[in-house]
């Protein structure tokens, strides 16, 4: 600003400086100009008054300043010269003022020297003699002039340099101050040029819109960030560099990190071949899924790319948890082969049988033993087919009539039906505690004390004892089951209650049962939003605890 | 030129979590192949070895070409030659692994039999490789500490399952193959575990410029 101020005042000094001086140069070249002739006439009307009375004499001994006085006879040859010898020189009949002078009485020229710098006046007038007198003086140019003048000059530039400066150093801080003291977070309120009023409010508009801009961002980062805060599913954003820009707080558990690893590359926390062969494949054909098991868990990366007008930007992983659909998937599996193998033992035994009657192999006296084995597979089928629909009825989670029971009376109940059972191995059956009033399905309710108790008989040694015991307190119901048979190993504990999961892996049906009993009971205390725990070791007997909160 | 030179450093450190990667699946791999008896899975050790092979060549080249070119001083030139050792070390490391696997691909099926700790062994060794490429990755001194401490622990195996293949040869002479393979697949892995703890020895140098041999 200074500097254009600056060069802006010295420009129009400088202009005025130099215009002035050439205007007035001219100017006064010219008056000089008419004075110097007047004067030569003056000089030359006094050397011509002497030169006609004293000749010769009078020329030679008048005091020249800067004049040249020259003589010359009518025929034009030099009769004196004041500065060179006059027997050298030319004729001068054929110079302009010369030739002038003697046809009308005066003469006058002007001519430049060959140095161009210096210019020669010329005057001439004639005697009465018939002889010519010629003055003459030598001027300098205007240019010579103006040389002469360079020093003046000189200074005066300097000085307008100077002033120039410190008023344009003033200037532009007058100038300046107002604005440097604008207020910009507030343009409205400034008091400043009028003519920068529409820039303000432009500003200001500005300022509001950048305002409104910066908050929503802030409340869409806030939302973000809540958002994939609170996320089950990992999720990590990766630039075309694979470098992490965002990583949330389920993908850090994934990835076993911490919050600094955002500006680091991807592989820093993860450099698994798998995962790094899927980020490739993501960034080539834009997605790509895999599943990976990090920390004992299956999860599953979905990954993609992604793309603005055709150019690769970045990534984003999505890492699901699917350790619980990958069991799930595990279990339908080994269900749906469970079932079919179930299902097949006792059609291939039925079919037997029924071939062997068909073709008459059968002894009429051995029929009753094989009609009653087809028979007795047919009820084992039945009640397989029996507990696998009560299972998806209980997955299903199908509304089942709820009513007042007491879990005491069910106790009993099935202590009735499975007495005979016990009795024939010797196992005392004893039911003891409160009355366990309950609002449940009464059906499952018996289930569960059922197959507790059966499996309780089954597992137990011939004289050994099962115990059924309620107790009750406000808020829920708990019923132990606990004999003292044969127990279970730590490691089958956990998948007891499984579908078709048998400690006793060769299914024999020395024990029977359809191996859906647990699983029952489990579904049938969650049904009721309970809890069912084990207590057991190898040849220490089993404690199964259910509890029943109360509503 | 600087911009150029961060440019290369940070691929170099790329590839380098990339090889170690390469070493920690080839011995993750030759590990439990050893531990389940199955042989597919020790035939997949050779190629990772092989790309660790021309992983290593990568970056010598790579760590070469720096040298010249950039003439690089202090921590960056603490990072390149840490690297140029490094990956020796993790060269051995895949080499050592295929061995292993080429062993477990003689025991027709056999695993090793628990009493002899090699799978203990086994996974004590992955476990250091493993942190070991983790103290690169995070820089970290602590980390690369404590894999140089496990090497102890892999080392004090290795005297027992010497001591119970003695004793196994003793009891069952008709063994005696199976326990000397034994011997050179722990042999190996106590080897890999040095390797670990050389790598783990080069990240405390890269960061501190420290050697605990020099």
């Amino acid at each position: 600003m200074t500097s254009k101020i600056f060069r802006s005042i010295f420009i129009t000094a400088i202009a005025v400086l130099a215009a002035t001086l050439i205007i007035i140069t001219s100017f006064l070249y010219d008056y000089f100009t008419d004075n110097q002739v007047k004067q030569l006439r003056d000089e030359l009307l006094i050397a011509s008054a002497g030169t006609e009375t004293s000749g010769t004499d009078y020329l030679k001994n008048v005091k020249y300043n800067n004049f040249r006085l020259t003589w010359v006879a009518g025929d034009g040859t030099v009769l004196f010269d004041s500065q060179a010898d006059e027997g050298v020189m030319d004729n001068h009949i054929d110079r302009e003022e010369i030739s002038e002078a003697f046809e009308t009485g005066t003469g006058s020229s002007s001519r430049r020297s060959a140095t161009l710098t210096e210019k020669t006046l010329y005057e001439a007038v004639l005697l009465s003699d018939g002889t010519v007198l010629r003055i003459s003086i030598d001027r300098k140019s205007g240019f010579v002039l103006l040389l002469g003048l360079l020093y003046p000059v000189i200074i005066i530039v300097i000085i307008a340099v100077i002033i120039s400066a410190v008023l344009a150093h003033k200037m532009s801080q007058k100038i300046i101050e107002p604005l440097n003291k604008l207020d910009l977070d507030n343009p409205s309120e400034n008091d400043a040029y009028e003519e920068i009023t529409p820039l303000l409010s432009r500003i200001h508009r500005q300022n509001m819109k950048i305002d409104r801009k910066v908050s929503e961002l802030n409340r869409r980062k806030e939302e973000f960030d809540l958002i994939t805060k609170n996320m089950r599913e990992g999720l990590v954003l990766l630039d075309k560099n694979r470098i992490i820009l965002t990583i949330n707080s389920a993908a850090i558990n994934v990835f076993g990190t911490d919050k600094n690893c955002v500006g680091n590359e991807f592989l820093t926390i993860d450099r698994k071949n798998d995962t790094r062969s899927a980020l490739e494949k993501a960034f080539s054909d834009g997605h790509s899924e895999v599943r990976v098991q990090r920390n004992e868990r299956e999860y599953q990366f979905d990954i993609s790319c992604i793309e603005t007008d055709g150019d690769t930007v970045g990534a984003v992983i999505l890492v699901f948890d699917i350790t619980e659909q990958a069991d799930a998937e595990r279990l339908r599996r080994e269900f749906t082969a469970n079932v079919s193998h179930e299902l097949k033992t006792p059609l291939q035994s039925i079919t037997g049988s029924a071939e062997l009657i068909e073709n008459g192999l059968v002894k009429p006296e051995d029929m009753s033993r094989f009609v009653g084995h087809i028979r007795k597979e047919a009820t084992r089928l039945v009640t397989l087919v029996e507990d696998i629909i009560r299972l998806s009825q209980l997955d299903e989670q199908t509304e089942l009539p709820k009513e007042d029971v007491s879990l005491y009376e069910i106790a009993n109940e099935v202590c009735g039906i499975l007495r005979d059972i016990a009795e024939k191995k010797n196992i005392t059956l004893s039911v003891s505690g409160d009355i366990g009033n309950y609002f449940g399905v009464k059906n499952l309710l018996f289930e569960i004390i059922y197959n507790l108790c059966d499996n309780g008989i089954k597992y137990t040694h011939d004289g050994g004892k099962v115990e059924i015991d309620i107790s009750e307190t406000e808020k829920e119901l708990t019923l132990k089951v606990s004999d003292n048979g044969s127990g279970i190993a730590p490691e089958h504990q956990a998948r007891i209650f499984e579908r078709f999961y048998r400690v006793d892996k060769s299914h024999s049906k020395k024990s029977g049962g359809t191996g859906l009993g647990l699983s029952i009971v489990k579904h049938s205390v969650l049904y009721h939003g309970g809890k069912i725990s084990i207590r057991s070791g190898v040849d220490k007997g089993t404690v199964i605890t259910v509890v029943l909160p109360k509503r | 030129m600087r911009s150029r030179f961060d440019e290369q450093l940070s691929i170099l450190n790329t590839e380098m979590i990339e090889m170690g990667a390469l070493c920690e699946e080839s011995i993750a791999l030759a590990s439990k192949a050893l531990t389940t008896g199955d042989i597919t899975l020790a035939k997949k050790v050779v190629p990772i070895s092989s790309d660790i092979d021309q992983k290593e060549r990568d970056i010598e080249a790579r760590c070469l070409k720096l040298l010249l070119q950039q003439q690089p001083v202090a921590r960056d030139l603490r990072q390149i030659s840490a690297a140029l050792k490094m990956i020796t070390d993790m060269e051995r490391i895949g080499d050592q692994a295929e061995d292993i696997a080429e062993i477990i691909t003689y025991l027709e099926g056999r695993t090793a039999e628990e009493t002899v700790h090699i799978r203990d062994m086994a996974a004590e060794t992955v476990m250091m490789v493993t942190d070991s490429v983790d103290a690169y990755v995070k820089k970290d001194i602590e980390f690369a500490k404590s894999v140089i401490v496990h090497d102890d622990k892999v080392d004090e195996y290795f005297d027992r399952i010497k001591k119970s293949l003695i004793k196994m040869i003793a009891e069952n002479p008709e063994n005696g193959e199976y326990a000397l393979d034994l011997l050179m697949i722990a042999k190996y892995f106590e080897r890999i575990g040095d390797h670990a703890t050389n790598i783990a020895e080069w990240v405390i140098f890269s960061v501190t410029g420290e050697h605990k041999n020099s």
